[in-house]
């Protein structure tokens, strides 16, 4: 008994001194934030107002937002820097997250992370994803979600219609592609189905095996590095022979839908609402609900399966999430940090602000019938919380602001009301569900010379070797051979040199 | 008569010729001060081709050093011989597409069905390159649901499916295509002002000398279209360098070797790179197209000053 | 004798031009219908209520959402008047500059009209790039103006040229007597050059409008107010929609896609017919000598 008393005085002791500490070097409000922000916060058309005078109003400091042409963003933002306009906070890919970093523009936010409220809040289940941001053991750059990724879906009805299961290894994955192909399992009588599509054999962006991770597997056609901090190119590995021996197959007996080259991704969700094909590895979370309304408007079952790694996948992809940053022309990064970055995932009003947007405009717990005069009319009971009608599409409701529900760091403060229950489709949350228990995070590659200078040609000839042994085209051995004569394993060597000579 | 006009001009002092133009130097003041403002107010941004410039910091002179390491890109060269190719038979292809149509839609006499069809041919041009690729996908797939293919193997001509944007033997050929389905239609525009501009009083003189349909078209209408087919060939010519968005588009993995250009060549670079992007090696990237433009502009220009004793400007 | 031989050629040539006449017109008929054939697919699936992929000939379960998204979408009114008055506008100042400076370069005697043409050609091929335009615009307040995308796109050496070339074909004849009229350089202009141009007015005004209306990428950099996007934004936005995770427009995304794209090509239909007169009509230049 006595020794929990000296512990609680202990404690309370460690606390008081950390509050008088905190309250030692105050903090400065800052007066005004300005901000750039792409297409991933609620935009000016959509209530953007409500939104700032909201944040305004919780804070009592004055907002400031430029928000370029969602595809336009990086061009705009590098013109306006380059003309000497620096925000205070910017939102960053990984990328540009990465070389800013490097390049010393933007504010170590290490310590200030070490001591936020946000950090040691109890509530903050992203440690792992903060860690994986930390360029040299520093960090510059705050993540209020995971990047989310891509899983596998199965369309329920044709496991059904072929009296399978959902696989759980690559022998039954591709034992379900065959029935799928030969067992006509849309049901029309015609021989025009297939297993898996996907936009290209290969992604564009990293991690790009992302779509088609069942024959992939382990292996993986770029730089990784390995638990002892070396780096390798996984495309010379032997693990690469067996991915692509497993597509080729699949491409030769019609699992692989013949056009997966030249598709886009449109080209995938509308053959997948047509029932041209069965497995389909797409986003988790939200898009578990769009495959299912989408395959449902066409008249067809949408109960997917979120179908859990098979054996032979360990996880799924993670993708490094979009950061805020702070640059240094910040005056006073300590209080921007303090009540911009470090507010966003407060578990309460600023947090739900950024989750759902502001009440009254995105969403709101009123009595009130939504989409009057629609088929799909809804009514709710006072109290009940609802998001509003989109401002520019309407008859569709708002799903979220910036930050993703299903994809945030942090749970809302204990007794304060989180509607993800009522604002989440089941189906979304069960498939963001899956993919959490079963994603690893993906890493961050950095740049060097070398890599900007050989990387363009080396991943145009890698890709072009995968489509063309996938296709039939060439054999393993022949690509291997075309790989080192066209010089694709001297710059694969030489960026692995200088990556390696980073560390 | 207009040559004797001009000798005399000549030998009047440049003082009374440039009085007597006064008011012409006033006129092209507007289009000067446009010029000027937009156009070479920013030409100082050439010289950022000679440094490192990565925008958040300032940039740093490093010479010839973006042009050297352009130049000994591993691919460069197949790229930028796939530019100028793939660029080059597009514009002889569309340019005479474009000249066939507008001197057949002259000879309609169905006002109705010229009406129709002049409408019709302009439309595909307001389709963007991203849909105008997505569809072609389709009628070209080598599935059931390619159009294409299938009226093909009913025909008998093929017995297997081609995959016409997937395989690099017929890449090209449907890239041509493509390009002259989108853009042939558009550009009859200019042919067709031109030929309206011809004076009617010229064929009813010709029909009275009994001049046939093809002895007019080839004395009358040839000869006043051929000054705005080869500038209109010219003005392109320095645009050639630029090719971007349809090959961006059509292009994928297994055919790189056919549908690689500078431009995406140059985007794959930078998108692969894990870096942000160079604005000097991007400027020097623009000022070696623009080099190039000029060349090929001012050699055809050269050519058609000997040919017919004019320029196009 | 002469009109007998007269009549014999004007027989045969009407013959002839029956058969050819007919052939034309089928030649176009079937032109018409291959460059329609992918049109139709975006048409019909901007009406079809389920999302398809392969072609079909009539939409499956025909319905109008796919528009009625389009056109109930409030936001979309403010940026249509955007388009209506950059085009108007920036079409008048395109044309102004393209037939000034195509009227002073067909002055081949003017002292330094080699170097004004050359100096114009110049700024065609060598461009100072988007940073230093950036900064030049904004230093003339000219972004986030709607005056900025209006007024950079008018000087367009590629239509001043073609402007030029048509000028070229008036005869030089009504310019003398012009001036032995005693007609001022801008009377000339005014009375002479531009009524006799209107073929060439309508094709290079054509081509100004429909570069204005289509205009997209001064907008992205230059505008960074949503209040002043104009309507091809807004509609690539829609076509973007499903990339934006708060627009995911629900059942009938590809539906909304699919009629954007036709409700892109829309104001054009309803203008061309309008124009459509100046291209068919020959001016008789014979008669304007009278």
């Amino acid at each position: 008994m006595k020794k929990l008393l000296a512990l609680v005085l202990a404690l309370t002791l460690l606390a008081t001194l950390a509050v008088v500490n905190a309250s030692a070097e105050e903090v400065a409000k800052p007066e005004k934030i300005s901000i750039f922000i792409d297409g991933t916060v609620v935009t000016s058309e959509n209530g953007q107002a409500q939104f700032v005078a909201r944040w305004e109003e919780l804070t009592g400091i004055k907002l400031e937002i430029t928000q370029p042409d969602h595809d336009a963003y990086y061009d705009v933002l590098q013109q306006t820097i380059s003309s000497g306009d620096w925000p205070d906070v910017l939102i960053l890919s990984s990328t540009y997250y990465s070389a800013y970093a490097s390049e010393g523009v933007l504010w170590d936010m290490t310590d200030a992370w070490e001591n936020s409220a946000t950090k040691n809040s109890g509530r903050f289940i992203g440690d792992s994803v903060i860690e994986g941001l930390k360029i040299d053991g520093r960090l510059y750059g705050f993540a209020p979600t995971r990047g989310n990724g891509c899983l596998t879906y199965v369309k329920q009805a044709w496991l059904d219609a072929v009296d399978m299961d959902a696989p759980t290894n690559y022998e039954e994955y591709t034992a379900m592609l065959d029935a799928f192909v030969t067992q006509d399992p849309d049901g029309n009588g015609v021989d025009d189905t297939f297993g898996v599509s996907a936009a290209g054999f290969i992604g564009t962006e990293a991690p790009f095996t992302n779509y088609l991770p069942e024959f992939y597997q382990d292996a993986y056609p770029s730089f990784v590095q390995l638990e002892d901090g070396t780096w390798i190119d996984g495309f010379t590995q032997e693990s690469m022979k067996g991915a692509l021996e497993r597509l080729a197959e699949a491409y030769s007996k019609g699992w692989i839908d013949p056009t997966t080259l030249t598709n886009g991704t449109k080209d995938c969700r509308n053959k997948f609402y047509d029932d041209g094909f069965g497995v389909f590895t797409y986003w988790a979370g939200t898009w578990g609900t769009n495959l299912k309304t989408n395959l449902e408007n066409n008249g067809l079952s949408g109960e997917l399966v979120a179908l859990e790694p098979i054996a032979e996948v360990d996880a799924y992809f993670d993708r490094v999430p979009p950061v805020w940053a702070i640059t240094s022309a910040c005056e006073n990064p300590e209080g921007v940090f303090k009540y911009f970055i470090d507010t966003m995932l407060d578990g309460g009003d600023m947090q739900m602000l950024w989750t759902y947007g502001a009440e009254g405009t995105h969403w709101s717990t009123a009595a009130e019938t939504l989409f009057a005069g629609t088929d799909a009319e809804v009514t709710y009971a006072e109290g009940e919380f609802h998001m509003l009608e989109n401002l520019e599409t309407p008859g569709t409701a708002y799903t979220k602001n910036h930050i993703d529900p299903m994809l945030a760091l942090a749970t809302f403060a204990e007794g304060y009301y989180d509607p993800q229950e009522e604002s989440v489709k089941p189906e979304a949350r069960l498939s963001a569900e899956v993919f959490n228990t079963h994603s690893k995070l993906a890493q961050i590659v950095p740049s060097t010379e070398e890599m900007s200078m050989y990387n363009g040609d080396l991943t145009t000839l890698k890709n072009e070797l995968i489509a063309k042994v996938t296709m039939g085209e060439l054999s393993y051995e022949d690509a291997m051979a075309r790989f080192e004569a066209d010089g694709g394993k001297e710059w694969s060597d030489i960026i692995v040199a200088s990556l390696n000579a980073t560390n | 008569m207009e040559t004797a006009a001009k000798v005399v001009v000549h030998k009047a002092p440049l003082k009374a010729r440039i009085y007597k133009y006064r008011w012409f130097y006033l006129l092209f003041l507007p289009v000067a001060a446009f010029a000027v403002v937009f156009h070479y107010l920013p030409m100082f941004g050439i010289l950022y081709s000679f440094t490192n410039y990565k925008i958040i910091t300032d940039p740093v002179w490093v010479g010839m050093d973006n042009f050297k390491r352009l130049f000994s890109m591993p691919n460069f060269w197949t790229a930028f011989s796939n530019t100028l190719e793939l660029s080059i038979v597009k514009l002889l292809l569309n340019t005479f597409a474009a000249v066939i149509l507008s001197l057949l839609l002259n000879e309609m006499v169905n006002l109705r069905v010229k009406k129709l069809a002049q409408t019709v041919i302009y439309l595909p041009h307001f389709m963007s390159w991203v849909v105008t690729a997505s569809v072609f996908q389709l009628i070209l797939s080598p599935t059931t649901a390619g159009l294409v293919n299938q009226i093909l193997l009913k025909l008998g001509v093929i017995e297997t499916n081609i995959y016409f944007l997937g395989d690099s033997k017929w890449w090209r050929t449907a890239y041509y295509i493509i390009n002259v389905w989108r853009d042939t239609g558009w550009g009859t525009i200019i042919f067709m002002a031109t030929l309206t501009g011809i004076d009617p009083g010229i064929y009813e003189a010709a029909s009275i000398d009994g001049a046939g349909r093809w002895k007019k078209m080839w004395y009358i209408t040839m000869p006043s279209l051929a000054n705005t087919i080869i500038t209109v060939l010219i003005l392109n010519l320095a645009k050639v360098m630029n090719l971007f968005e349809s090959a961006f588009v059509l292009q994928n993995d297994a055919v790189m070797d056919q549908a690689q250009v500078l431009q995406t060549y140059v985007y794959y670079q930078t998108f692969n790179s894990g870096g942000i992007p160079n604005y000097g090696y991007t400027t020097a990237i623009g000022l070696f197209r623009s080099v190039v433009g000029m060349v090929l502009v001012l050699a055809c220009n050269f050519a058609s000053k000997k040919v017919r004793g004019r320029g196009i400007v | 004798m002469a009109q007998v031989q007269a009549g014999i050629a004007f027989q045969r040539r009407k013959r002839k031009f029956g058969a050819f006449s007919i052939i034309n017109g089928l030649f176009f008929l079937l032109v018409c219908f291959i460059i329609l054939i992918p049109i139709w697919k975006v048409l019909v699936d901007s009406f079809d209520l389920t999302t398809g992929y392969g072609m079909k000939l009539w939409p499956e379960r025909f319905g109008l959402a796919g528009y009625i998204s389009v056109f109930t979408n409030p936001t979309l009114y403010k940026p249509l008047m955007n388009s209506i008055l950059t085009t108007v506008g920036g079409t008048f100042f395109g044309l102004m500059l393209s037939t000034l400076g195509a009227y002073v370069l067909i002055q081949f005697d003017m002292p330094g009209r080699n170097f004004l043409a050359g100096a114009l050609l110049f700024t065609m091929i060598f461009e100072g790039g988007m940073i230093p335009s950036y900064i030049v615009m904004r230093n003339l307040g000219l972004t986030n103006s709607l005056w900025g995308v209006i007024l950079l796109p008018a000087i367009n050496v590629y239509n001043l040229v073609l402007m030029r070339n048509f000028f070229e074909g008036i005869p030089v004849s009504l310019f003398e007597s012009a001036t032995l009229d005693g007609c001022t350089p801008m009377q000339t202009f005014l009375r002479i050059v531009l009524p006799l141009s209107k073929a060439a007015l309508a094709s290079i005004g054509l081509m100004f409008a429909v570069a204005y209306w289509n205009d997209y990428t001064n907008y992205k950099l230059y505008i960074t107010k949503e209040t002043m996007y104009n309507f091809q934004m807004k509609l690539r936005s829609i076509m973007m929609g499903s990339d934006l995770p708060q627009a995911i427009g629900g059942a009938t995304e590809n539906t909304v896609q699919n009629a954007a794209v036709i409700v892109a090509i829309l104001p054009f239909m309803i203008l061309y017919p309008f124009l459509q007169k100046y291209f068919v009509k020959g001016i008789n230049i014979g008669a304007v000598k009278e």
